[in-house]
């Protein structure tokens, strides 16, 4: 089983919830950096993340393996949007698309930390692991965000 | 494939309407399109409605079989289309390609939607997507688009705020418009920002409203007493999906438009008036690159030349755009195709695109994966 079933198994008595099984493990054990969950169709070498159950170009053809994306992020386009968004996230806030170069692949990218403005296509950003929105009371729906480099 | 002609249209005016049902508008403009054309109803020999967010913000589906009841069509196959802003245009394309394919001779396309909320009420439609979970709303992604835009183009937020200045000034002359009321390029400008850099007359308002079409046979359409307009291209299609995409453009309209010309045996330098989906002044922009009116890059220039503009060399969305006009999501695409077919007729009245012969319409649907769930072409000829 993989970590994130097992999450989910404990989620009754804690106060977080995944935004999505998954994606991500979490907690992220000591020592280890926050990682996305993908995967790759064997036979054309695409990435995909969120995972897919088939390859969309190679169908049956391809079988999929399961990888973590590379951390080595950078920002493709930003903006920062000033109304508030139906998830509840306080505006004003980022958000855009970051590159993963290792593994070709373009994944939605909330940011977070510092000033929304600071944010610029090119910068390289970290993958962190938070709840979504942070003044909710009760159970925290955890999310994958982008903070610049510390 | 048989020739489809345009056997009458009709809308109803775009805006806010608390006290009207979506079955009261989708009445009004049949009703319209009916009397123009002077057909009896019962020749109407199938019928399709274009409706967006009737299931969630009314609670009502169904919509098409309540409209078509409205105005004594039965017993005949009505169909309910669902594809976000191309619903409507998604509706004609279905009625098209069943008097082309010889199914029927004369059909009924008709779009509707109630999309004015409770002021502070967020569209909560894209609730099963993940983007949206994490933050995603409509203006950002293409505030996104805007930024690459700028970026790669050196395009302006001057250029951008033009669309709406240009817009509305045309929406001043439709009868049928929303907002019928100039604004100045400071007013968009400083108007308070919704995504960076679209601020909130960067972007087109929620309307109620509606519109209708009747497609007929040449047959049918040499017995009705106004002038034959020919839809020579129709174009639905989805987008890739592909990951890391240029988003500076959508392929899926380029593919749209390519095919719409083939089918049409035209170019966009053929064009005489045109109408886009302008939900974002962005937007705009960027169709004027896919359909070809200009080079990529090069749509702000195009505004700067005042090119798309009433007068100008290519006019653009002379009916205000959804900017102007107001964007019933489910109504929007078939609204632009009456456009287009009342400056094809000469009967714009004072927006009117002189010696318009030929005009397309173009509007897409729905985001996923940073790309486009639906997008059409139009391409109507004056015969």
């Amino acid at each position: 089983m993989t970590n994130s079933s097992k999450t989910l198994k404990k989620e009754k008595n804690q106060d977080w919830v995944l935004i999505q099984a998954g994606l991500f493990n979490y907690p992220v054990e000591e020592g280890q950096y926050p990682a996305l969950l993908a995967n790759r169709c064997t036979s054309c070498g695409k990435s995909f993340f969120p995972k897919r159950t088939l390859c969309p170009h190679c169908f049956e053809q391809g079988e999929m393996e399961e990888i973590t994306l590379d951390r080595r992020c950078v920002i493709y386009t930003c903006t920062v949007v000033h109304i508030p968004s139906p998830a509840g996230i306080k505006a004003p806030y980022a958000y855009g698309y970051v590159d993963i170069p290792a593994n070709n692949i373009r994944v939605f990218a909330l940011f977070t930390g510092g000033d929304p403005y600071s944010f610029q296509s090119g910068q390289e950003v970290e993958l962190v692991l938070e709840p979504i929105k942070k003044e909710q009371q009760g159970q925290q729906i955890i999310g994958y965000k982008f903070k610049q480099l510390s | 494939m048989r020739d489809v002609f345009i056997g009458g249209v009709g809308m109803t005016l775009f805006g806010k309407h608390p006290d009207r049902s979506l079955r009261d508008l989708g009445r009004e403009a049949c009703l319209n399109t009916i009397r123009e054309s002077g057909i009896n109803p019962k020749e109407i020999e199938a019928g399709y409605c274009g409706n967006a967010l009737a299931p969630a913000l009314q609670g009502e589906t169904g919509v098409g079989q309540n409209v078509f009841w409205e105005i004594g069509i039965n017993r005949i196959p009505i169909v309910n289309v669902e594809n976000a802003c191309a619903s409507g245009s998604t509706a004609l394309r279905e009625g098209w390609m069943a008097v082309a394919g010889g199914f029927y001779n004369m059909v009924m396309v008709v779009g509707v939607e109630k999309a004015v909320m409770p002021k502070g009420t967020m569209l909560n439609v894209g609730a099963a997507e993940l983007e949206t979970r994490l933050g995603d709303v409509f203006p950002g992604y293409f505030a996104l688009v805007a930024q690459k835009h700028m970026e790669r183009y050196g395009t302006t937020r001057e250029q951008l705020a033009q669309v709406s200045v240009k817009n509305h000034l045309s929406g001043i002359l439709n009868p049928y418009a929303q907002f019928r009321k100039e604004f100045s390029l400071d007013e968009v400008l400083n108007s308070p920002m919704i995504a960076d850099p679209l601020t909130l007359y960067s972007c087109c308002p929620n309307s109620d409203g509606a519109a209708a079409v009747i497609l007929c046979s040449k047959e049918k359409a040499r017995n009705l007493d106004i002038s034959p307009v020919k839809i020579t291209a129709s174009v639905l299609t989805t987008g890739t999906y592909e990951n890391q995409q240029d988003i500076t453009c959508w392929e899926v309209e380029k593919r749209a438009a390519k095919e719409a010309y083939n089918m049409a045996s035209l170019g966009p330098e053929d064009l005489d008036v045109v109408e886009v989906h302008d939900a974002f002044t962005i937007c705009e922009i960027v169709h004027y690159e896919d359909l070809g009116l200009c080079p990529p890059g090069e749509g702000g220039r195009l505004l700067d030349e005042r090119a798309t503009e009433l007068g100008g060399r290519i006019p653009v969305n002379p009916s205000g755009g959804l900017l102007s006009k107001g964007h019933p999501v489910g109504a929007s695409g078939v609204g632009q195709v009456v456009e287009i077919a009342w400056h094809l007729r000469g009967q714009a009245g004072e927006r009117q695109v002189k010696n318009a012969r030929v005009g397309l319409a173009q509007i897409m649907g729905g985001s996923k994966e940073a790309d486009t769930r639906a997008c059409t072409v139009h391409i109507l000829v004056r015969e």
